[in-house]
């Protein structure tokens, strides 16, 4: 690491920590913004959360080297962390921290896209299901059951034999299309309850359509609870990447993904665990601060719920 | 109640019918074929056509998917191409292993768990309540198998007091008959076990302490102090009964993730349970291990929310009433 990449790395630090203040500025002004921040861990999730982010969007600045260059292959596999290579380098003689650098893009991206996919579908089957009743809501709950009974890893596991080699979008899709089925149920519940409100017959009474109803009145009061199951979905899907590239079914190599870092480290896990252990830490870290944030998510919207 | 009971088995069957049909179609639709060209190196095309002929694979999809159906109905799960043997074999070797594993994770899970958790939720906001829920969260946002791969570093190969995999000595316990040769078991168990009990265990605490805490804030456990009751018996009793009605989801949420990580921790330590076995069959495509392994984890998984759905109703009388 040369000192630009330093440099660069305490401009990451410093722009998560501009953001957990610009965001904490913002949400003062409101109850449930005040809320948010009086649960003790949602700053310091909120910052490695964009931390991460950061460094993934800046990591040309960050990283020292390109994710796929193999620097000496001859001399410099399986180097313990030093100066040249803060995170030490793994069996193919690549620098591990630029490639955790450069897979948090990846890690991060099939997370938050793959997370957005699944509460879109959830969405919408969980508010035609609950909104329309009848045979519609029987007939997509089955589904949902049927969904639900397969392990979501098996479910993959099966699904992703169907390509020789994935590319990451069509991942991203298969992912997000196995991980709604939850979703779908919470949004359901949520419509079941609002569509016997007033305010719901009173739009219908105006001669809103079906789709206005929904969409304008009540999936924006279903909105809480829709936020924090993604905000604790994410950290699952990136729990569920990294398990598919653990077993090389995931993102394909030699793309850096988090997940398949650990599966290049591990059979040299004895003389150089630096290689399997930073990107779990890695994984470890971004979930925690996901489960964090979304806890005082979930206090913060739910007002009956006074911050503890 | 009965009517209940049988509507809930059809409706479980039905859903672990569309699990196999499901897995049936997509592993068939998987690129390759359990006759690879790898093999056929070694192997003329006549046998790979022969061979294709004699487990069925020539006919057309929907004629292998009847003629599986009517298998599945006289109970036969069909033969594995790999292995040489009847799936069921297969299934059975490998189900005992998945079992114990997951009840020894499940005994970790369950105490360890619960027992942090109404500490936790006792001791709210002192030092020890937020130094174990940091620790809870972190250790609850572990991917399963990274831990499992930390573990096995820690305590196998660097400090030696737990070996690196398997279900026990190859060559002085092949078979578990004997008491040294249970230890042995016991002795290979526990790192799996630990691995995939302290990961759900950290899940439960911080469950067991929300749970806990909403209890205890209620006016009859007041009450219960103000007769004069210990804390013990105010805690234990009063408290703890009606906070444990939430874990009742978490038994039913246990099984599938037990078998979630349960696949990728049999892989870290080469244990040879239903996930190994799984894993390897969806590589191979042996189309019938995969299918069989659906239907037995699915079974399980609906199983579990059945086992769940019971006992709430056996805990709590409003849902009976209900129910019924």
């Amino acid at each position: 690491m040369n000192i630009w990449n330093w440099v660069a790395l305490g401009g990451a630090a410093v722009a998560a920590l501009l953001v957990v203040a610009v965001v904490r500025r913002r949400a003062s002004a409101s109850a449930s913004g005040r809320r948010f921040f009086r649960h003790p861990t949602a700053a310091p999730g909120l910052f490695v959360l964009a931390f991460f982010v950061t460094v993934a969007v800046a990591a040309p600045l960050v990283a020292p080297y390109k994710p796929y260059q193999q620097i000496d292959i001859d001399h410099l596999q399986n180097r313990s962390p030093s100066t040249r290579n803060v995170l030490g380098t793994d069996p193919f003689s690549r620098d591990v921290w630029s490639r955790l650098a450069y897979g948090a893009r990846i890690s991060l991206g099939i997370g938050a896209l793959a997370m957005l996919v699944a509460v879109t579908i959830g969405g919408a089957v969980g508010a035609t299901a609950g909104y329309f009743r009848g045979w519609m809501d029987a007939a997509l709950m089955r589904l949902v059951d049927v969904g639900l009974a397969m392990p979501r890893i098996f479910a993959m596991l099966v699904v992703v034999a169907l390509w020789d080699h994935i590319a990451v979008p069509v991942l991203v899709l298969l992912i997000g299309l196995t991980g709604w089925f939850a979703t779908s149920r919470l949004v359901r519940a949520e419509v079941l309850s609002l569509r016997e409100r007033d305010f719901v017959a009173a739009a219908r009474a105006l001669g809103a359509g079906p789709g206005r109803v929904i969409g304008r009145h009540v999936l924006p009061n279903a909105a809480a609870p829709i936020i924090v199951s993604a905000a604790l979905g994410i950290g699952n899907v990136m729990l569920l990447e990294a398990g598919l590239s653990f077993l090389g079914m995931g993102v394909p190599s030699p793309a850096p993904s988090w997940g398949n870092m650990i599966a290049d480290g591990w059979p040299k896990m004895a003389v150089a665990p630096w290689s399997a252990t930073f990107p779990g830490l890695a994984i470890s870290l971004v979930v925690m601060a996901l489960n964090a944030v979304g806890d005082a998510l979930r206090d913060a919207l739910d007002p009956r719920k006074e911050a503890v | 109640m009965i009517a209940w009971v049988v509507r809930r088995v059809a409706a479980s069957i039905a859903i672990i019918w569309a699990v196999v049909t499901l897995t049936f179609f997509v592993i068939h639709a998987a690129r390759g074929s359990p006759f690879l060209p790898e093999q056929s190196q070694s192997v003329s095309p006549e046998t790979l056509d022969r061979l294709r002929r004699q487990f069925g694979l020539d006919r057309s999809l929907p004629e292998q998917y009847v003629l599986y159906l009517r298998n599945l109905a006289r109970g036969e799960l069909g033969e594995s191409f790999v292995l040489r043997r009847p799936v069921a074999d297969a299934l059975a070797d490998a189900m005992p292993h998945t079992f114990f594993l997951a009840l020894a994770a499940l005994l970790i899970d369950f105490t360890a768990g619960l027992a942090l958790g109404i500490y936790q939720a006792v001791r709210e906001r002192s030092v020890g309540d937020v130094v174990l829920g940091n620790v809870a969260l972190f250790v609850n946002s572990m991917p399963t198998f990274w831990l499992g791969l930390v573990l096995l570093l820690g305590f196998a190969q660097w400090l030696h007091w737990f070996p690196t995999g398997g279900p026990s000595d190859p060559v002085l316990c092949p078979r578990v008959d004997s008491l040294p040769c249970l230890l042995d078991f016991f002795w290979h168990l526990t790192l799996p076990a630990l691995t995939l009990g302290l990961v759900g265990a950290a899940g439960t605490a911080r469950f067991q302490r929300a749970a806990m805490l909403e209890v205890i804030r209620q006016e009859y456990v007041r009450t219960a102090r103000a007769k004069g009751l210990r804390e013990g018996r105010v805690l234990l009793v009063h408290a703890l009964r009606n906070a444990l009605l939430p874990f009742i989801t978490l038994v039913g949420l246990a099984f599938p993730f037990l078998l979630t990580g349960a696949v990728l921790v049999e892989t870290v330590y080469s244990w040879p349970g239903m996930g190994l076995l799984a894993v390897r069959a969806i590589l191979q495509r042996d189309y019938y291990v995969v299918t069989g392994a659906a239907l037995v984890t699915s079974a399980m998984v609906v199983l579990g929310s059945l086992i769940a759905d019971l006992l709430y109703a056996v805990a709590d009388p409003r849902i009976r009433v209900r129910g019924a």
